[in-house]
């Protein structure tokens, strides 16, 4: 059976004060996985994609976005005090009740 | 960063050993070995500010933002910092005065063997809080002043700024904490400059670090703000002729510039002019040491909210995040394309950075600005104010 102890759910903080943040994943060869490459910051998708394909264009043939609040992180080294613990019954917020 | 003082003047001071790998060289205590390939890491600690500076690269605001790295938190980042061997951390902001625990992250960082150092208006800089501070372990505070007063006070929003940072610059002294000032370059400011370092100087600070607009935050803003090329040459130029007058004068004031490696070639050139070939020389030595623009390389920024940028002026790209990965980790992975780019990027820089004699001094200076303004990171600096037959190889 697969490992299911000691995950605990990550950065529900949120990372972007000034504009949304946005996770870039970029891919350079078909058989390649894709790569997260960190994110960035922009008001609307437009803009982010503008950004991410100015840093990004010419090293990659597929780039994704994704909304930073929008995914779910799981880690078991993480230094998030506010990280939320996760058990076999699922994630449970600081009182113990089901998130 | 680039000391004019010691590369004109050949001031002895004590971040030589970091920017010029001159540690052997020196009288006074320097940083050395391993710890020199690590990046100096700005940690923005807080969004929040009792201010709203115009030039602002954090965008800093009057509110806490959500998110922000608990005291614990931040112990642990210190300790994979530590670990790592960075050898200097700048506690910076928004205003890292308003969080409490500034006295108890200055105490751990220091414990920790990390040099903690301050960037602060210094309008919130108390007798009590500057004796705290020091005794915590505060090495060095940057105080920012951006012209005389009236100016200072219109660009940092907030009439009395100028008198507040002066008593806060007061304070520090006071309490035997060594004290410089942080003073960023625009048009609106440029014609104060001198007057400020004489008002200054007055007070008892020896320090004077001058930052060149970058494009960041509300900076990015303020574009049309920044001096032209021709006008920054002339700034830049204005400084290395007053530092040499203080220093004939027996008055030993170190002066730096920030953020726009275009200096390191243009000291060589002042030097060849003003000096002697020798000296140019020597100084090419120097800065060939000192390595260029330190983009992804020597300086690297933690926000607020644990997003690690490639600069403190950087903030619109994120690497990572600490709550994700140690800072370790993230500015360790080579896989990240544009990271190995900026690190690898003699045979990118393209126009005129191609073929420019001071490439290997310069690197192209602020990637940041040429990003800006040419969307292209490779593209050059529009604030290289080098002129042509300057930066043609000599045969």
């Amino acid at each position: 059976m697969a490992e299911q102890s000691n995950w605990s759910r990550v950065g529900e903080q949120p990372r972007d004060a000034v504009d949304r943040e946005w996770e870039v994943f970029i891919r350079n060869e078909s058989r390649d996985p894709l790569q997260h490459v960190g994110s960035v910051s922009a008001p609307t998708i437009e803009t982010a994609r503008t950004q991410a394909t100015t840093l990004f264009g010419r090293y990659a043939t597929d780039l994704w976005l994704c909304p930073a609040t929008d995914v779910r992180r799981y880690s078991r080294t993480t230094i998030d005090e506010r990280a939320v613990s996760v058990d076999s019954e699922g994630e449970r917020d600081e009182r113990g009740h089901s998130a | 960063m680039i000391s004019i003082s010691k590369l004109l003047c050949g001031l002895d001071a004590e971040g030589d050993g970091l920017r010029y790998d001159a540690a052997g060289e020196s009288a006074k205590p320097q940083i050395t070995d391993h710890k020199q390939r690590r990046p100096v890491v700005v940690w923005n600690l807080t969004k929040q500010c009792n201010l709203s500076c115009s030039h602002c690269y954090a965008a800093a605001d009057t509110e806490t933002a959500d998110g922000e790295l608990t005291t614990e938190e931040g112990k642990r980042v210190l300790d994979d910092l530590a670990d790592y061997g960075v050898p200097v951390v700048l506690f910076s902001g928004g205003e890292p005065l308003v969080r409490d625990d500034l006295p108890e992250l200055i105490e751990y960082a220091d414990a920790s063997g990390i040099r903690p150092v301050l960037s602060t208006n210094g309008t919130l800089i108390t007798t009590e809080i500057a004796r705290e501070l020091r005794e915590a372990g505060l090495k060095y505070a940057g105080i920012s002043v951006d012209g005389l007063p009236e100016r200072n006070d219109a660009f940092r929003g907030q009439d009395g700024a100028f008198d507040a940072a002066v008593r806060g610059i007061r304070a520090c002294l006071d309490a035997g904490l060594k004290t410089g000032l942080r003073y960023t370059i625009t048009e609106r400011n440029a014609a104060d400059l001198p007057a400020v370092v004489d008002l200054l100087h007055d007070e008892g600070v020896d320090r004077f670090c001058f930052y060149h607009l970058d494009y960041g935050g509300r900076g990015a803003g303020i574009v049309d703000a920044d001096l032209s090329p021709e006008e920054k040459r002339a700034a830049v130029k204005q400084l290395c002729d007053l530092t040499r007058r203080y220093h004939d004068h027996g008055d030993e004031i170190e002066t730096l510039l920030v953020g726009n490696y275009t200096d390191a070639a243009y000291l060589v050139e002042y030097a060849r002019q003003h000096l002697s070939e020798a000296n140019a020389e020597r100084i090419d030595d120097y800065l060939r040491r000192n390595g260029g623009d330190p983009t992804g390389e020597r300086v690297a920024d933690i926000d607020y909210q644990g997003n690690v940028h490639l600069t403190q002026f950087w903030q619109n790209y994120s690497l990572g995040n600490v709550r994700d990965r140690p800072f370790s980790a993230i500015w360790d992975d080579d896989s990240n394309p544009l990271l190995e780019a900026l690190r690898n990027r003699e045979q990118r820089l393209s126009g005129r950075c191609a073929d420019c004699q001071y490439q290997d001094i310069c690197r192209g200076a602020s990637r940041l600005r040429a990003l800006s303004v040419h969307d292209d990171p490779f593209a050059p600096d529009p604030q290289c104010y080098l002129k042509e037959d300057e930066i043609v190889p000599t045969v």
